[in-house]
């Protein structure tokens, strides 16, 4: 695996001509949009269909889902098929989300003055001014839509790039040629860690082509994830026919170590510095899968500063936010290193029908974050011990600190295991709440079924002279009663659920 | 007006009725759980086949929506679903358009219509009501069955026609909006019509989420996800407005919307679970099959109100079997789409049971 160089351009932006003309410089292969779509269209993806359900969003069916999966690995697997073969310059909308948390992909976005692509569009397209405006708008547009469709995030967000390139300034030449110096920094070099997280992405992504491809399991939703040449595939409740089509599929698969099948409808992502599948906290989380038809992601979340290992910290080319997965576990011995739990616990999922695939990240808390916010979409949060090195006061604040940072990435709940029980078990609080709310529900009610009379002449105005005000009031009483008693039997309802461990 | 109702707008409510209208809330809380829509599709009409009048029967659930979406969008909020600024600019023509639904059918009770027999002495307010649950409701039923037919015969994505919302989404209706939540930019006319409309049907048939969900995702190209807490949002502000403007008029039975509430609140908790364990295709079929009985059924009421008020000349003996066919249709299709949906749950929630014992028994061999 060599460097790449994504480059995002949009439309008329001079992003091809910078490309090319990097790549030349640079000496690496040139790869563009168009002939990733070609392979993808040889590989049997309807990417036109595709593009145009994606631009005019509508409920997302099953099928849709399939083919953006298909596509996405896909995409995902032939560039790093094209970056096995040596340094590569691709230029289109969003390789460098294909490629998330990978710290040797530079990542580049081209823009260009409005008033040269207006004047290329009337220039290339023969319309008017008003036309081509319109035409720039609606294709900037569509374009919007479908990155934020394909991957839920703001293509103009400039947190996703490492530089933004205005070539309204400065020359195409010139600014290749900063670009080259960039590509050179030691940050953008490749590191064994980030090696790793490009061969377990690139792992997942052909496993899931290969789903996609086989008519036994073509028809059926998957999320695959790949750690260490382990893959994890998770399949919904109503697909359970497949789950022994996945192993055969999958079998023989290059560099494919083990292999688990998951039934679950979402993921609850558990992040903590060392697992015990022994402890109350593991039985809490399965429980609540079981209830969710969830499996358990585990992430073992060991923060830079507590590892006990600074110096190997330090040696991390480059700590950057998208660092997921640091460069200390390549000095460690993977079978013969401590894993805090994380096999066993991972083996104990398995058996129960639970396991959602685990890894591991040695880091800054900015790491953490930017690895949970991948493409598989987690129901819960669930943090337990980190920080554990630290006295109790600095540990509260820090894992708050991370909730935070979590809750501001992932429109999720995030609670820690000792919330579990008071957040998602009938407990004693809930007992006091459901007694205390069923009282009143049930005073509400015996009061107006058991005055009828009286509530129906209120409500009509009969008792009144029947003027605006004493209309009013009747809107009033109403407007104000009505919520009161949907919030105090919706707890009772909630609590209830709660109670047969249905909510 | 009916003789039997109480200040010419209210049921008598003995064990029975009561008991029905607890199971009409049971099954519209599993139907709206599972769906995602607020359950007043069946709700409403099921309260006309009871005798409760059309009017009613709307401002009793529109203010049992109110409560609802009062509770349900706090955890939308809470998740960042809900585009704020949409909603505010859809509230203020919603408003209009509920307005102007509860003067007409405000008008039209008074106005009065039929010689009392059958379903009441508003025979023209609930034939409206009906006219207008049956256009609207038949529109999205058929559409929603040949998707998923298509989509399970052809396995072809093509879906709904889009052809009218590319046209208009296309069209340059200038002045812009944009909203940042839901990333978007719209026009304010088209912004206008939609939250006119949306409350038109929300307070005239109580089911505004039918159009306003559709429009938020195919016309302004929000997520799924941001349309739905949007419109939950929306649905409290409508709820609000309609529960005050048909509570004014003295139109809401509360005792009718405390009873849903029993049923509801714990029917969608079923429902909602329902959509974890059944497949999405059965979710369409199901969801279509049951709106269209129940617009089927409400047409099979709709000779009654005709001959009520004169325009057809049929045996009043007819308006009870019209009434009774009525309901036991939709008594059956909601009955039958939640005994599916619950069997699904109940072998779900078994199985589950089955995992905690091979976890427990681990645990204790360890």
């Amino acid at each position: 695996m060599s460097q790449i160089v994504c480059l995002s351009r949009g439309s008329l932006s001079r992003g091809k001509e910078l490309a090319e003309l990097l790549a030349r410089k640079l000496d690496y292969a040139v790869l563009s949009r168009e002939d990733l779509i070609e392979a993808a269209i040889r590989e049997g993806i309807h990417v036109g269909k595709l593009e145009t359900s994606m631009m005019n969003p509508r409920t997302f069916t099953e099928r849709l889902a399939r083919e953006r999966d298909h596509y996405l690995a896909f995409s995902t697997a032939y560039l790093c098929d094209r970056i096995r073969e040596g340094p590569l310059v691709y230029h289109g909308r969003t390789g460098h989300l294909l490629l998330r948390n990978i710290s040797h992909v530079m990542r580049v976005r081209v823009v260009a003055d409005d008033e040269y692509r207006l004047n290329a569009t009337m220039r290339n397209l023969g319309i008017d001014r008003e036309s081509a405006l319109q035409y720039l708008v609606a294709i900037e547009e569509d374009r919007k839509s479908w990155v934020r469709s394909m991957y839920g995030v703001s293509w103009e967000d400039a947190s996703q790039y490492d530089v933004v390139v205005n070539v309204e300034r400065m020359s195409v030449e010139n600014a290749a040629s900063a670009l080259v110096g960039m590509a050179q920094l030691p940050d953008f070099r490749m590191t064994p860690a980030s090696l790793r997280t490009m061969e377990d992405l690139h792992l997942a992504a052909r496993a899931r082509v290969r789903l996609a491809r086989d008519p036994r399991t073509a028809r059926t939703g998957f999320t695959v994830v790949a750690h260490g040449g382990e893959i994890t595939v998770t399949y919904l409740p109503h697909d359970m026919e497949v789950a022994d089509d996945i192993r055969r599929v999958l079998d023989g698969l290059e560099a494919a170590r083990e292999i688990h099948a998951t039934m679950a409808a979402t993921t609850i992502l558990w992040v903590q510095e060392t697992f015990d599948a022994s402890s109350d906290a593991f039985s809490e989380v399965v429980e609540i899968a079981g209830k969710w038809n969830a499996a358990v992601e585990l992430v073992r979340f060991a923060p830079a500063e507590a590892s006990g290992v600074p110096e190997v910290v330090g040696t991390l080319t480059r700590p950057s936010p998208s660092t997921a997965v640091a460069g200390i576990e390549d000095d460690l011995d993977e079978e013969d290193a401590d894993d805090g739990g994380l096999k066993a616990t991972l083996d104990e999922l398995a058996r129960v029908g639970k396991s959602g695939g685990g890894r591991w990240v040695y880091g800054e808390r900015a790491s953490l974050v930017a690895s949970c916010c991948g493409m598989v979409p987690h129901a819960l949060v669930v943090l337990g011990t980190i920080y554990s090195d630290r006295d109790p006061a600095a540990r509260v604040r820090l894992t708050r600190e991370l909730r935070d940072s979590l809750a501001s990435r992932m429109r999720v709940p995030i609670v820690t295991t000792d919330e579990l029980r008071t957040h998602y078990f009938f407990g004693r609080r809930d007992l006091f709440r459901l007694t205390g709310y069923l009282a009143v529900v049930v005073i509400v009610y015996l009061l107006v079924l058991t005055h009828q009379e009286a509530v129906l002449a209120f409500l009509h105005g009969a008792g009144s002279d029947g003027s605006t005000l004493a209309r009013l009031w009747v809107a009033l009483a109403v407007f104000v009663f009505v919520p009161i008693v949907a919030f105090a039997y919706g707890s009772v309802a909630r609590s209830l659920m709660k109670l047969i461990r249905m909510e | 007006m009916d003789p039997l109702l109480m200040y010419d707008h209210f049921i008598p409510l003995d064990l029975w009725v009561a008991v029905q209208v607890v199971v009409l809330g049971v099954v519209g809380g599993i139907l709206s759980g599972f769906i995602g829509s607020g359950g007043a599709f069946f709700m409403t009409p099921g309260m006309m086949n009871l005798g409760v009048p059309g009017v009613v029967a709307v401002a009793s659930n529109i203010t049992h929506k109110f409560g609802k979406a009062m509770v349900g969008s706090r955890k939308h909020n809470e998740l960042g679903n809900v585009d704020k600024r949409m909603g505010v600019y859809l509230i203020a023509t919603s408003f209009i358009g509920i307005r102007i639904a509860v003067w007409i059918n405000s008008m039209l009770f008074e106005g009065g219509g039929g010689d009392g027999h059958g379903a009441g002495g508003s025979a023209a307010a609930d034939l409206y009501i009906s006219a207008v649950f049956v256009c609207i409701l038949s529109v999205v039923a058929v559409s929603m069955l040949r998707d998923a037919l298509r989509r399970r015969d052809a396995d072809d994505e093509g879906g709904p026609s889009m052809r009218l919302a590319n046209a208009l989404a296309r069209m340059h209706l200038p002045p812009y909006v944009t909203f940042k939540v839901s990333e978007v930019r719209v026009s304010l006319w088209v912004l206008m019509l939609v939250g006119l409309a949306t409350g038109y049907l929300a307070g005239t048939i109580g089911v505004g989420g039918f159009i306003g969900v559709p429009c938020m995702i195919y016309l302004f190209g929000m997520p799924t996800a941001v349309a739905a807490g949007t419109e939950l949002y929306l649905a409290m502000f409508m709820g609000g407005w309609g529960a005050l403007n048909y509570a004014f008029q003295g139109f809401v039975d509360i005792r009718l919307t405390l009873l849903l509430y029993l049923g509801s609140l714990l029917g969608i908790y079923i429902g909602v679970y329902g959509t974890k364990v059944v497949k999405e295709i059965l979710i369409r079929i199901v969801t279509a099959v049951v709106i269209l009985l129940c617009v089927i059924s409400r047409a099979v009421a709709m000779p009654a109100y005709l001959r009520q008020l004169g325009w057809i000349d049929i045996d009043p003996r007819w308006d009870g079997l019209c009434n009774g066919a009525s309901k036991a249709m939709l008594f059956a299709a909601g009955l039958a789409g939640c005994s599916l949906i619950l069997y699904h749950v109940i072998r779900s929630y078994r199985q589950r049971l089955k995992v905690r014992h091979r976890l427990a028994e681990a645990r204790a061999a360890t």
